[in-house]
């Protein structure tokens, strides 16, 4: 290899520290090193130029420039030296300012540091491999994970920009949480009203595929050109068949049996049925844990009154793949259950709020149902329990949420807006009735946010408390509810007729699993972990998959669809181009050394590690060995340094090459 | 503060994406340090095999500094959780087997922690300075071994 | 409790098996052989007692053993935790294997001498899997055994007393004896790498020239690849020529990472292997 060495002065950046021309002659002595030479500026043009020149007249085939760090320059100098016709791989940095100049005062050592920088980078790029980028195709379709407000947003976002997306949904219909709520803060607009025009837009996008009641299976593939299975379950109902007409759910025979899930189980509903009445697609599922044809198949009433004869007992679960080129992760929130500590769980519960054993002690979901005009009390305020109007509500905030003792160290963050709207509902409605609310202090930043609390305690007449609950129980058809108010310094006691608990948001069940199937972080609640807090909030680590909503964080509805806009956009960057360039230094694999024993696959944080069976030639196994994914292999190279025989290595970093950077430093 | 002298001498293996940029920052922000740390750039510090250390000492390194980026900061999301797995036990058995602990130094150090990064190289050298001269692991190769 | 040649007769005839890995009669009486019997009337001479030394598992990644298809082996309570290893490090199938644990009573240092408290292998006091966890037949039943002190563990608290200088020159003089014959890594169960990292010459991380520094460097390394791998059967030591004190590097490893990880090297071949997995939670007191 002949190399030549460029030492640059950045004016006297370098220089005034630094003995270039003692750093350059010293260079040319080392082996191979062929040409040695300072210059003023060495990123300018007739800097650059120089190198090229060099590589022309001398047939240089490596390159080590003397400069400032590689994070600065390296793109340049590889540049110039690809423009003069050498794999730009075969040019290294020597980081003679950040590390040398600007942090040494003494000459003498700096220029030796200097020197023996020189000398590992000269040592390492004799090693290097003339690398080409890798190119990837894409696949220009979108997978939106999840069919709340987040998902709808980010799926029609990707379509009306033209391009396809296959949205997933778990639950019978999309809609998620939006279409449970009666009225958003601030502006006390219907949910349903605003949401609606949205579910059925999503249906008749012809750019939308979308498949409910079904579920992400598995990803395989990377960045651009993922494959996914996704599992289509039996709704026992052939869609294609199906009108909506709703005569099945009308006849079947058991209307008790199950809760609504859509009523937060404040009513009951059918076997055969559709969450709620505008449903998209309003097809129905059959739930054949209550149903009696699936029990002992001595009904089948839906079936005969069908008239479409759509209903399909004997129909399965079915396996679809998609090729998709980026995914968007909305899968959203649940609310904590309070009642009795959950299994396999750190969290204590709030057993003394009485949740699940005091009927009118209720969560805030449930409060929406009561206060929605398509409720089960049609929007009047009935309590669960005997059907009265409650005369005195007391709303608790921050039940598990900033309570590191019994729930979550973190703030839910809608609670303090939702909790002003309830009180605000029921005051609008119940005019001679009292609204107390305990909170730990308002968080209400937002457009609007802070005049609208203001407004339920100003205009209508909320009673605000500082403080916390201690205790919850009942006495003479009445919820004594026993805190403190912090302010005041004094004991309060308020016989409600009805509870309603602000709720932690806690990230999906199922969530931590989602997040392994498809490969991003999550963190210790279930929350998907974005890139960079502050620069790629919606990016996740892993390349090409995308974060909206609350599956990320607590956040409201706004916010929920900016974020969800953002993840659209950040797909649509991916497809802009039809190719994907990614740096070539990953990992390789030596098939003859390999033992597979498959260590590399349990340090890789990219699933990059596949197995790959050896045959000989009659066709016999011989092994299994470790396959690198050049796709997702990312390159950090922990793979090659828990390989105990080294058989899998990191290119532009491999053994070889550190090994003579040690080397030269002694 | 600076010595003239180039010993000790001591290697750094840095991952690319904190230490080396924070030692970058160290630079733009013109703080000095002591010149003896010769860095090596890996891009994570799951690449830093445990053999890099013992060929460090094995060529006369009198302390071996290894540094990353903090627990939950890996660029690529875990390296330097399994690094810190593996150093765990390689530091251990480096100190059972008589290598003095204080001649191998961890630190996490992140892009923007220019200053540690400044702090963490005095410091180490100023005690590797004192500790003098290890040249035991490197001096043995020339003693070889007459068996029966 | 079934004996021996009845389970291993009844594996071969079945078909359910090729072939059994087990010891029989060498030299004189008490000194054992290990056998890989591939026909019924083979398995007369299998015999267990107190000399069967060899941890079998050693054979299961060999060529010439997985060649046969599906064999069983005959497995202390030790061997058993190789083979758990093997499994966890996908060496071996499960489905492959068929382990004939065996209730072991105990086995002594070395041929030719007698069986009592003087010596009994050290690895066999406070032994916790005379019975092994991993096995799909069992065979013979547990008796008594002799007690006597754990010289080994005593070694190692005697090495952790020295000063770091002293350690050094212990270990320097130990590792000095190291001939380089790798009878260690060939007696050891969980050193199947198709090539040593001291088998590399590009680049020579490990000298293998016969000096010092490489001895050093060689053992070092040696109880760093087995770290939190080592289930402790003990048999690098016994196979090494020079006597060295191996297992006061495998101990401690394992030591190590019982107290840090508490992490059994072997016990459970669905665990996570120590390296190759992390907790957040892990350990960074040294790190600054």
């Amino acid at each position: 290899m002949k190399i030549g060495v460029f030492i640059c002065h950045c004016g006297e950046n370098i220089g005034r520290t630094v003995d270039c021309a003692r750093v350059s002659k010293a260079a040319g002595f080392f082996p191979n090193v062929v040409h040695s030479v300072d210059y003023k500026y060495m990123c300018s043009d007739p800097g650059q130029n120089i190198i090229k020149q060099a590589i022309k007249d001398l047939q240089l085939d490596g390159v080590v420039v003397g400069s400032c760090s590689p994070h600065m320059h390296e793109k340049t100098f590889r540049k110039a030296v690809a423009d003069a016709g050498v794999n730009p791989f075969l040019c290294e940095i020597a980081n003679l300012r950040e590390h040398v100049s600007w942090v040494h005062d003494d000459m003498d050592v700096a220029t030796d540091k200097a020197i023996d920088l020189v000398r590992f980078a000269v040592e390492k790029v004799k090693r290097n491999a003339p690398l080409k980028t890798i190119q990837v195709p894409v696949t220009k379709r979108t997978l939106v994970i999840g069919g709340g407000i987040s998902g709808i947003q980010a799926a029609l976002d990707v379509a009306n920009a033209g391009y396809e997306v296959v949205l997933v949904e778990k639950e019978p219909s999309i809609g998620g949480h939006m279409s449970q709520l009666s009225e958003t803060f601030p502006t006390l607009d219907c949910s349903q009203c605003i949401l609606t025009p949205r579910m059925v837009e999503v249906y008749q996008h012809p750019k939308i595929k979308l498949l409910t009641y079904s579920e992400v299976e598995k990803v395989e593939g990377f960045i651009g050109n993922f494959k996914v299975t996704i599992r289509k379950k039996a709704r026992k109902v052939d869609d294609t068949k199906c009108t909506g007409c709703g005569d099945c759910m009308q006849k079947c025979p058991i209307k008790k049996k199950a809760l609504s899930e859509f009523d937060e189980n404040l009513t009951t509903r059918s076997a055969i049925y559709v969450p709620f009445p505008q449903a998209v697609p309003n097809i129905p599922v059959i739930d054949t844990e209550v149903c009696t044809y699936f029990k002992n198949g001595k009904c089948s009433m839906c079936k005969k009154v069908c008239g479409r004869d759509a209903i399909f007992f004997e129909q399965e679960d079915q396996m679809l793949t998609e090729e998709i080129g980026a995914i968007i992760v909305a899968t959203g929130y649940k609310l904590y259950t309070i009642d009795k500590k959950p299994k396999n769980s750190e969290i204590k519960g709030y057993g003394e709020y009485g949740y699940g054993k005091y009927k009118d002690v209720i969560d805030g979901l449930q409060f929406e149902r009561i206060a929605s005009a398509s409720g089960p009390t049609s929007g009047e305020f009935k309590r669960p329990s005997d059907g009265k109007e409650p005369k005195k509500i007391v709303f608790i905030q921050c039940v598990g949420s900033r309570d590191e003792s019994k729930g979550f160290s973190y703030c839910s963050k809608i609670c303090c807006m939702y909790t002003a709207k309830h009180a605000m509902l029921y005051k609008h409605k119940v005019h001679d009735g009292e609204a107390y609310v305990f909170y730990m202090d308002i968080r209400s930043g937002g457009k609007m946010y802070d005049e609208f609390v203001r407004r339920a305690i100003e205009e209508d007449g909320v009673k605000y408390i500082r403080g916390r609950v201690s205790r919850i129980y009942e006495e003479n058809g009445k919820y004594i509810v026993k805190g403190e108010d912090t302010l005041a310094g004094v004991p309060v006691e308020i016989d409600a007729d009805m509870v309603v608990l602000a709720t932690a948001m806690i990230a999906q069940p199922e969530a931590s699993k989602l997040a392994q199937t498809i490969g991003i972080p999550y963190d210790k609640y279930g929350y998907f972990v974005e890139v960079h807090p502050k620069l790629r909030p919606v990016e996740s680590s892993s390349g090409g998959i995308f974060l909206a909503g609350a599956c990320h964080s607590p956040r409201d509805i706004p916010d929920s669809v900016a974020m969800a806009s953002a993840a659209a956009a950040k797909a649509m960057v991916l497809f802009g181009s039809d190719m994907l360039e990614r740096e070539p230094t990953i990992a390789l694999v030596n098939e003859n050394l390999c033992a597979g024993c498959f260590y590399c696959k349990k340090v890789c944080a990219y699933n990059a590690i596949e197995v790959k069976q050896i045959f000989d030639r009659q066709g016999n196994f011989v092994k299994e060995v470790a396959y690198v994914n050049s796709g997702l292999c990312q390159g950090c190279g922990t793979c090659n340094a828990t390989c105990p025989s080294k058989s899998i290595e990191l290119i532009g970093y491999t053994d070889e090459q550190i090994y003579a950077e040690i080397a030269a430093l002694m | 503060m600076e010595n003239k002298n180039q010993d000790p001498k001591i290697v750094a293996f840095v991952c690319n994406w904190c230490t080396y940029t924070g030692a970058d920052l160290a630079g733009t922000s013109r703080l000095k340090y002591q010149p003896n740390v010769r860095m090596i750039k890996l891009p994570c510090t799951g690449r830093i095999d445990p053999v890099f250390i013992i060929k460090a000492f094995e060529k006369g390194a009198d302390g071996v500094l290894v540094s990353g980026c903090h627990p939950g900061d890996c660029h690529y999301n875990a390296g330097n959780y399994h690094a810190r797995r593996r150093w765990i036990m390689f530091h251990k058995l480096l100190d059972y087997l008589g290598i003095d602990e204080s001649r191998l130094h961890f630190s996490w150090v992140s892009a923007s922690e220019g200053k540690k990064f400044v702090d963490v190289v005095n410091a180490f050298t100023n005690k590797v300075k004192a500790k003098g001269p290890f040249k035991k692991y490197e001096n043995i190769n020339k003693e070889f071994v007459i068996n029966g | 409790m079934d004996d021996i040649k009845t389970v291993a007769k009844e594996l071969l005839t079945s078909g359910k098996v090729n072939a059994v890995i087990g010891y029989i009669r060498y030299g004189n009486d008490k000194r054992t052989k290990p056998f890989i019997a591939q026909k019924p009337e083979d398995v007369d001479k299998f015999v267990i007692n107190n000399f069967i030394l060899n941890n079998l598992a050693v054979y299961l990644t060999r060529k010439e053993v997985s060649k046969l298809g599906k064999v069983a082996v005959i497995a202390k309570g030790c061997d058993a935790k190789a083979i758990t290893a093997l499994i966890q490090e996908n060496q071996i199938k499960k489905e492959d294997i068929h382990v004939i644990g065996i209730n072991c009573n105990g086995v002594t240092k070395d041929f030719d001498i007698d069986f009592n408290s003087e010596n009994i292998a050290g690895k066999c006091l406070n032994c916790d899997v005379r019975t092994p966890k991993l096995c799909d037949s069992l065979v013979g039943a547990l008796a008594d055994i002799p007690s006597g002190e754990d010289l080994k563990l005593k070694m190692i608290r005697g090495v952790e007393a020295k000063n770091a200088e002293e350690r050094w020159d212990y270990f320097e003089d130990e590792f000095n004896k190291c001939i380089k014959c790798y009878a260690c890594r060939q007696a050891c169960p969980l050193c199947y790498c198709e090539q040593c990292i001291v088998d590399k010459s590009i680049p020579r991380w490990i000298e293998s020239s016969a000096t010092k520094r490489g001895n050093f460097s060689w053992n070092l390394i040696r109880a760093f690849h087995l770290a939190g791998r080592c289930i402790g059967c003990n048999e690098c030591e016994r196979a090494c020529p020079m006597d060295i004190p191996l297992s006061l590097l495998n101990r401690k490893m394992a030591m190590i990472a019982k107290d840090e990880f508490n992490y059994d090297a072997g016990t459970d071949m669905n665990a996570p292997t120590l390296v190759g997995s992390y907790d957040l939670k892990d350990n960074e007191d040294f790190i600054e």
